[in-house]
């Protein structure tokens, strides 16, 4: 069966990157631009993996993550946070929203796919 | 003294006059002391030649005074001898007395003018005594010695008597005078005395007083000025001089202060658009990486085939057009680290970190580069390191920037990274056997763009950034990073980093 990937992204050019990236190699993309879509997508296609954006409007990625953790039907998909700049402490941060995995902006595609198959081999 | 120096040294300062003038009226004032003391001295001077003149006066009139004495003594003698022997020479000697007697009253007059009343009865009785004289002289030489011996006895001697009696009157007068003036001279001696010590004494402290009081009105707002000048010169424009001087000094603490003002201004208003230039430098270098992300991601894909299998020619074009875009990513990220650095707003995370799981991340990353040129790649870390405690990911970006240097510019031999502790400090160093560094370069490389002048420079890459970033890293956290090198022997990179970062270090960076 086809791994489904939520990907929240507020940016046009990462979403089709990413887009293209996982769709090549035959994961299935359901995309979100804020952090309360995102939360609403998760909830509605139950996705095998969530690839957050940390800096997004509205919701941003910490609370997104602390929303979805919340929902007990979701409490145990993996997710991975982008953040736009390594800054120290972005990691932990993340890790006490509860994502699981963390890949820093800018990240090149062979690095993001080899963290997702970290995932979902 | 400190009372006095708030009484005058404040008013001196406050006169509005030139500090020349200022000088110069002390000088001058001091120079009139001295005049006066001068004066002084030969005003007493004077007084004690007089008195010594007016002594030496009363003793010549005594002398001549006692001369008349034994003058009278002396006739009564020549006469009692002529009414004895009667012969012409002790007759001629007798009046030859007489002349003498008379010589010796016209120096009394000369001498004593001041007893006149007294010397006009002395004269009377010498006349009647030269009279009577005279008489018995010619009474002897006309035989008649009985009736000479009668005058003698019966006018000649009472005369005597009176006249001794004068003289020794006029003889205690000049006397007691004597003693009068000898008593009236020590004593004014003394007043003098006195008078000249104190005068001087007076002068001495005024002199004092004038000297110390310009002085302090001087000194006090150099020194003031000084120490202004000393806080201006390290930055510090928050205070004034104040001083009350309202000479050229006073002028000079006014030009300070506006000096002062100007800088402060001039310096705040440089700070704010060094801050702003940083901070537009840090958005830009913010805004500028978000497209770029997007040109390198499509390229990657692309390069993998992601949109199909490429020719070999479009390939390799899109590769070099990867490694320019990776170059510029490089460049505006470092620039971004230094516009952050400027601008104060790179923060340290200072958390506890493991050296040599620091050190291992570091090698696990560049040990690949090494081997793909050639080069011996080895880590020795000390053993039984202790926990160190600072901002770990700046640290280990120094030690990334250091290790990819050295591999970089090393062609051939070995690459050494070493971490050690020692007294209280961590020492993480990087040697290569490249090309070293001459002397003259190895403080322009921590500089900002300062690649050393190489032929192959360009083609080893790099943004000129990375030494300069490593420094400020570095300095950040209290620790210091050197080089010690030659050309063609290889170069060795230092950094020595204390175990524990301190709060305070953490605040002022």
């Amino acid at each position: 069966m086809t791994k489904r990937i939520l990907v929240v992204e507020d940016t046009e050019d990462n979403r089709q990157i990413i887009r293209d990236l996982l769709t090549s190699v035959g994961y299935e993309l359901i995309e979100a631009v804020d952090g309360e879509k995102g939360v609403a997508m998760a909830q509605a296609h139950r996705p095998d993996l969530i690839l957050m954006d940390i800096q997004l409007p509205v919701v941003d990625g910490y609370e997104a993550t602390r929303q979805i953790r919340a929902v007990p039907e979701l409490a145990r998909v993996p997710i991975i946070a982008v953040t736009s700049y390594a800054l120290s402490g972005d990691e932990a941060k993340a890790r006490a929203a509860g994502c699981d995995g963390y890949v820093a902006k800018p990240f090149s595609p062979r690095q993001l796919l080899a963290k997702v198959r970290e995932f979902l081999p | 003294m400190t009372a006095l120096n708030t009484l005058l040294v404040g008013p001196v300062a406050r006169l509005p006059a030139r500090v020349q003038t200022k000088l110069l009226a002390a000088f001058l004032a001091i120079v009139a002391l001295l005049i006066a003391l001068g004066a002084v001295g030969l005003y007493v001077l004077n007084g004690v030649n007089q008195r010594t003149e007016e002594l030496i006066r009363s003793e010549r009139k005594i002398a001549a005074y006692r001369q008349v004495q034994h003058d009278t003594t002396s006739q009564l003698y020549s006469i009692s001898s002529a009414l004895v022997v009667s012969d012409e020479p002790t007759l001629d000697s007798a009046l030859r007395q007489l002349n003498q007697f008379g010589y010796d009253l016209e120096r009394l007059q000369f001498v004593a003018k001041d007893e006149i009343k007294l010397l006009g009865k002395v004269r009377k009785e010498y006349d009647r005594f030269i009279a009577v004289v005279t008489r018995v002289v010619a009474l002897i030489r006309s035989g008649h010695v009985a009736a000479a011996r009668e005058a003698q006895l019966k006018e000649a001697q009472p005369l005597a008597s009176r006249l001794e009696r004068l003289t020794n009157e006029l003889v205690n007068r000049a006397e007691a005078d004597v003693v009068a003036g000898i008593e009236a001279s020590g004593e004014a001696y003394r007043t003098s005395q006195t008078i000249f010590i104190a005068f001087a004494l007076g002068a001495i402290a005024l002199a004092l007083v004038l000297g110390r009081t310009i002085s302090l009105s001087l000194i006090g707002p150099i020194r003031e000025i000084g120490a202004r000048l000393d806080e201006i010169a390290s930055g510090n424009f928050t205070r004034r001089v104040s001083i009350s001087n309202r000479d050229e000094l006073g002028a000079l603490a006014t030009n300070i202060n506006r000096t002062s003002e100007q800088l402060r201004r001039l310096y705040r208003e440089l700070e704010t658009a060094s801050q702003h230039k940083s901070a537009f430098l840090a958005n830009m270098s913010h805004e500028l990486r978000t497209p770029l992300n997007a040109v390198l991601g499509y390229a990657e894909l692309l390069v993998d085939g992601v949109y199909g299998e490429l020719p070999e020619r479009p390939k390799g074009v899109l590769e070099r057009i990867q490694n320019n875009g990776r170059h510029l990513l490089a460049l505006i990220n470092d620039v971004l680290d230094l516009a952050k650095i400027e601008a104060g707003q790179l923060t340290l995370a200072v958390e506890d970190y493991d050296v040599p799981d620091l050190v291992r991340s570091v090698v696990t990353a560049t040990e690949p580069l090494a081997i793909a040129k050639g080069l011996k790649f080895t880590a020795l870390v000390e053993a039984d390191m202790p926990t160190a405690h600072g901002d770990a990911r700046r640290v280990s970006q120094v030690l990334m920037n250091l290790v990819g240097n050295a591999v970089k510019f090393t062609d051939r031999g070995e690459v050494e990274v070493r971490a050690t502790a020692t007294g209280g400090h961590i020492v993480l160093s990087v040697r290569d056997t490249g090309p070293g560094i001459a002397a003259a370069d190895q403080e322009r490389i921590f500089g900002e763009f300062q690649q050393i002048e190489a032929p192959n420079t360009r083609k080893r890459g790099g943004t000129g950034l990375g030494l300069a970033i490593s420094r400020r890293m570095v300095e950040m956290q209290g620790g210091t990073i050197s080089v010690e090198s030659a050309p063609g022997r290889g170069a060795t990179f230092r950094v020595v980093l204390p175990i524990r970062v301190e709060p305070a270090l953490e605040e002022a960076a």
